[in-house]
């Protein structure tokens, strides 16, 4: 039940931001945020506490969350984020502002404990209604068409993949089974094969628009860039996760023979994304696209663990999404400090900031060091683990992953340089102060103990993936 | 029951029409009283209908066959009551409109709801005319120049399109030797080019009604030019009037021979999605807009027909509800926002968040019901017909569906971020009208109670569309 609370605190918390003062409503949110990572912490003690009900039983629809090892530290990425978003707003921002950022919270708590399939569609498309509207009200000059092609792009993928939730549901029904939408009853599903392709690309679709994925990032761009820093932080430290989340939970159990038959497209699909956005975000000058590319190459390695169809490859892209949710999550937030200091995001028209600001140096240069896999930080062994599992299968794919590392390091460390060291030319910046410092040393804490006891995930994490890899060993895919 | 009692509802209504007349007449504050009578009739109807359905008895066939009452009925009703009973709240104390305003509406209601029973084609006639003659009055109640155009127009195709209906009924009629739609099933079977010219007529008046493209023409036209009550109306009512006729006239005429009337179905719902969503992309006068939503709307409910399933007379039925709500509040707002307008444009829209959040969050809602967004009727609705479709095997109508939504989706966020520029301080702060207050708060809670826990509508839609013949 406790997943339940977390929903309704989340939702209830939302709509009583929109009744207080306009300038507690900051205050607000960040009480709810706190309230809501404390029941996680009690969700963390007492896992697998979940809820069952019908909900339309004429459709065999059934309101059915709970919690995994697949899913339960990103709900805790979710909630630790939020908080972290919240914290890092600006008070005058107003209460629409924290209600969208709670609803949202809602939208991704939901996506990320639904167990039914319908019930995650219906989350699916909910969490893009925040995005929409921080981004049409709260965001740049160019915020609007960010907003609207956030919207349509997604749902785009989204309303072709509930053609493809209603179609594995009616399939499920021929002969003579219910009709369900349990993902777990589903997974035992065999579909003609004539059919299975166009469902198949429906679900990847989805799932690759909202991560995402190259060629499908279209998108990402306008919305990194236009979107207030916080907004940022939970689009690429968040949202990008519940495309991953969506491969995982969903497209592995239901289409695993055709993971096997597509995997060499899969692979060739994430290692483009990851070498197209190491390139691109050499070549940019402001700082929040070098990140915001940077992330596209992080998806795109993630996905290579998940399509190289091992366990370690699977592990490994588990745990990358909770430890690059947190890490890429902190950078954008470090760089919308920076940008609200020297009201700019140019690269070039900064220096020497460090002189004057050393304590934001420290922190940038600590989660710029996370997201380029310093061993010791945890991106170092979400990337390990990935590489070893395509080591195991596709060696040329790992060879060019451990080639895109070095190219990491040369684009967080350039930007690093460029805007913190170099000669001093006067610029002078506010340092963080006491109150922001409260909330991004425990950020920063807990970065660095995902990366000296990765085990903490891992071992939570591997059952729910053994009974992934049951299944595929029932459907009669190779592990 | 005798029939006195299951027609109570239409009785009711019929007696209501020449209370109202006389209560013109007589008293002072005639509008007032003619829309307290109205209400009272509307409601009062309204009631008896929910009772009779929920002592859910088998259809009764009366008069000869003219008449089925039967659960479908009156859930038909209820639906054409709740536009009916929105329609007189929206004008609630306008004497703009003539005095006659309420007692048309109510003989326009009556229309519909004999729609929604009839069961010969003398009496499908008699209710489309009943349904269509006090709106050709309705529509030109505007005193200005798109009034006028607006009433002309329909009245001309109005009159064009029962024509044509009546052609087609006739045909039927020498084809088939009867005028019952229960003993069409068993001679449509074998198709004689006398017959299939009668069904294509017949189709083309309803479809006209429907507004299914290519017989749409009339319909932004219509509803920019007529107060935005009686457009409310149209939208609705009419759409659940004719939609329940077809599906009467082909589920219980045609269920046999649906090789006759299902493939092109299918491409002119498929079509009427695209090209009324495509239509309602560039449009900046709100009406219009929801003139060509409306359409697109019409294809969804054209793809439950089309199927020919239970499933698909279900969620076409189902669809009506979630639909209607959303256009009560989107007229709603829309007539708060015009104040002493005739007409409401995207800019208009403009500052309406930080002048006035509560309506603007509601207007959001309606319109994220329009574009099928979770949480709200009209996903539930789309839903529905998308599980419709794949149960009949036609994925193609469920693609046209995804694609509709997708194109219609960029029609309906643009009012919605209209909402949040600058507002322009020339323009009045919409005020609130307590008929419009009660309407749009029944929409918002229709809309998102279907949205979040549809499960009883769900059971009462199944209960009523119980076709059993059809699989």
């Amino acid at each position: 039940m406790l997943v339940v609370w977390l929903l309704a605190v989340a939702l209830a918390g939302s709509l009583v931001t929109l009744w207080v003062p306009r300038q507690g409503a900051k205050v607000a949110a960040g009480i709810i945020g706190a309230l809501l990572i404390i029941l996680y912490i009690g969700l963390l003690l007492h896992p697998g506490q979940g809820v069952n009900v019908p909900w339309i039983p004429a459709w065999g629809i059934r309101f059915h969350l709970g919690s995994d090892g697949l899913s339960l530290f990103l709900l805790g990425l979710t909630v630790v984020m939020t908080e972290v978003a919240i914290l890092a707003s600006k008070p005058e921002w107003g209460r629409m502002y924290y209600f969208w950022i709670l609803f949202l919270e809602f939208g991704s708590l939901g996506l990320f404990s639904a167990l039914d399939l319908f019930l995650f569609y219906i989350f699916w498309e909910i969490v893009l209604i925040p995005i929409f509207f921080l981004l049409t009200s709260w965001s740049g000059v160019k915020g609007r068409r960010a907003a609207m092609k956030w919207l349509i792009m997604n749902l785009f993928g989204s309303l072709f993949m509930l053609i493809g939730v209603v179609a594995v549901a009616v399939i499920h029904t021929q002969p003579f089974g219910p009709l369900t939408f349990e993902i777990a009853q589903l997974a035992h599903l065999h579909m003609d094969a004539r059919v299975t392709p166009w469902i198949f690309a429906a679900f990847f679709l989805a799932f690759a628009i909202k991560a995402p994925l190259w060629p499908f990032h279209g998108w990402m761009p306008d919305a990194y860039g236009e979107a207030p820093a916080p907004v940022t932080a939970l689009l690429a430290g968040v949202m990008s996760k519940a495309g991953v989340y969506g491969f995982l939970r969903i497209m592995l159990p239901l289409f695993f023979p055709e993971f096997v038959r597509y995997q060499t497209g899969l692979l060739t699909l994430a290692v483009i994304g990851l070498v197209y956005g190491a390139f691109m975000a050499l070549r940019q000058t402001d700082m929040k696209m070098v990140t915001a590319y940077a992330s596209l190459s992080h998806i795109g390695m993630i996905a290579l663990g998940i399509f190289s169809l091992t366990r370690v490859g699977i592990l490994g892209a588990t745990f990358q999404m909770v430890a690059h949710g947190l890490m890429i999550g902190g950078l954008f937030i470090i760089l919308g400090l920076l940008e609200q200091r020297t009201g700019s995001r140019d690269i070039s028209a900064m220096h020497g900031l460090n002189a004057s600001a050393p304590r934001l140096a420290a922190y940038f240069l600590f989660f710029a060091l996370a997201t380029l896999g310093l061993p010791g930080l945890p991106g170092f062994v979400g990337e390990y683990l990935i590489i070893q599992g395509l080591v195991a299968h596709e060696v040329a794919f790992a060879v060019i992953a451990i080639i895109v590392l070095v190219m990491a390091a040369w684009y967080m460390l350039r930007v690093f340089q460029g805007v913190m060291q170099g000669p001093d030319r006067g610029q002078s910046i506010l340092d963080l102060k006491a109150p922001q410092v409260w909330w991004i040393v425990p950020l920063a804490g807990l970065v660095l103990l995902l990366g000296v006891w990765p085990n903490g995930v891992t071992a939570a994490a591997v059952p729910s993936l053994y009974h992934a890899v049951h299944l595929f060993a029932v459907k009669g895919g190779g592990v | 029951m005798s029939s006195m009692h299951l027609m109570l509802p239409e009785y009711l209504l019929a007696g209501f029409v020449l209370l109202t007349l006389v209560g013109n007449m007589v008293v002072g504050d005639r509008v007032r009283v003619a829309s307290w009578l109205g209400l009272i009739g509307l409601l009062s109807s309204f009631v008896v209908s929910a009772s009779i359905w929920s002592v859910s008895l088998k259809p009764a066939v009366l008069l000869n066959g003219g008449v089925v009452v039967d659960n479908y009925s009156l859930l038909v009703n209820l639906f054409v009551l709740l536009a009916g009973i929105g329609a007189i709240l929206l004008g609630w104390g306008e004497t703009r409109w003539g005095q006659e305003f309420v007692a048309l509406v109510l003989v326009s209601v009556l229309g519909m709801m004999i729609l929604g029973l009839a069961g010969n084609t003398i009496v499908l006639f008699l209710g489309i005319e009943v349904l269509s003659l006090p709106l050709y009055i309705l529509a030109a109640s505007e005193h200005t120049a798109a009034g006028g155009e607006a009433g002309l127009k329909y009245l001309l195709l109005g009159a064009f399109s029962s024509g044509i209906l009546l052609f087609g009924l006739a045909l039927l009629y020498g084809a088939l030797g009867s005028l019952s739609f229960i003993n069409f099933a068993s001679l449509t079977n074998v198709g004689t080019p006398m017959m299939w010219a009668g069904l294509s007529l017949t189709l083309v008046g309803i479809f006209f009604k429907l507004g299914i493209v290519p017989f749409h023409m009339w319909v932004p036209d219509v509803y920019e030019g007529s107060p935005s009550a009686v457009t409310q109306l149209m939208a609705f009512g009419t759409k659940v009037g004719a939609a329940a006729i077809l599906l009467r006239f082909l589920d219980f005429g045609f269920y046999l021979s649906p090789q006759w009337w299902g493939p092109a179905l299918g491409y002119l719902a498929v079509l009427t999605m695209i090209v009324g969503n495509l239509l309602a992309l560039p449009q900046t006068d709100l009406k219009r807009l929801l003139g060509y939503s409306g359409i697109g709307h019409a294809g969804f409910l054209l793809v439950g027909v089309a199927t020919h399933s239970l499933d698909g007379a279900r969620a076409m039925l189902f669809y009506l509800l979630p639909y209607g709500f959303a256009v009560l509040g989107a007229f709603a707002v829309l007539i708060f926002v015009a104040g002493n307008q005739d007409s409401v444009t995207l800019s208009d829209l403009k500052g309406l968040a930080s002048r006035r959040p509560l309506m603007a969050a509601f207007f959001i809602i309606v319109m994220l019901s329009f574009a099928g967004i979770p949480l709200t009727g009209g996903f539930v609705g789309k839903f529905y017909l998308l599980q419709a479709a794949l149960f009949a095997n036609q994925p193609g109508l469920a693609i046209g569906l995804v694609v509709g939504t997708l194109l219609g989706l960029g029609a309906y966020l643009r009012p919605v971020q209209a909402l949040f520029s600058p507002a322009d301080e020339s323009r009045p702060v919409p005020q609130w009208t307590v008929g419009g207050a009660i309407v749009l708060a029944v929409a918002i809670i229709g809309t998102i109670g279907l949205g979040v826990y549809p499960t009883p509508i769900v059971h009462m839609v199944n209960q009523s569309a119980n076709f059993f013949w059809l699989h």
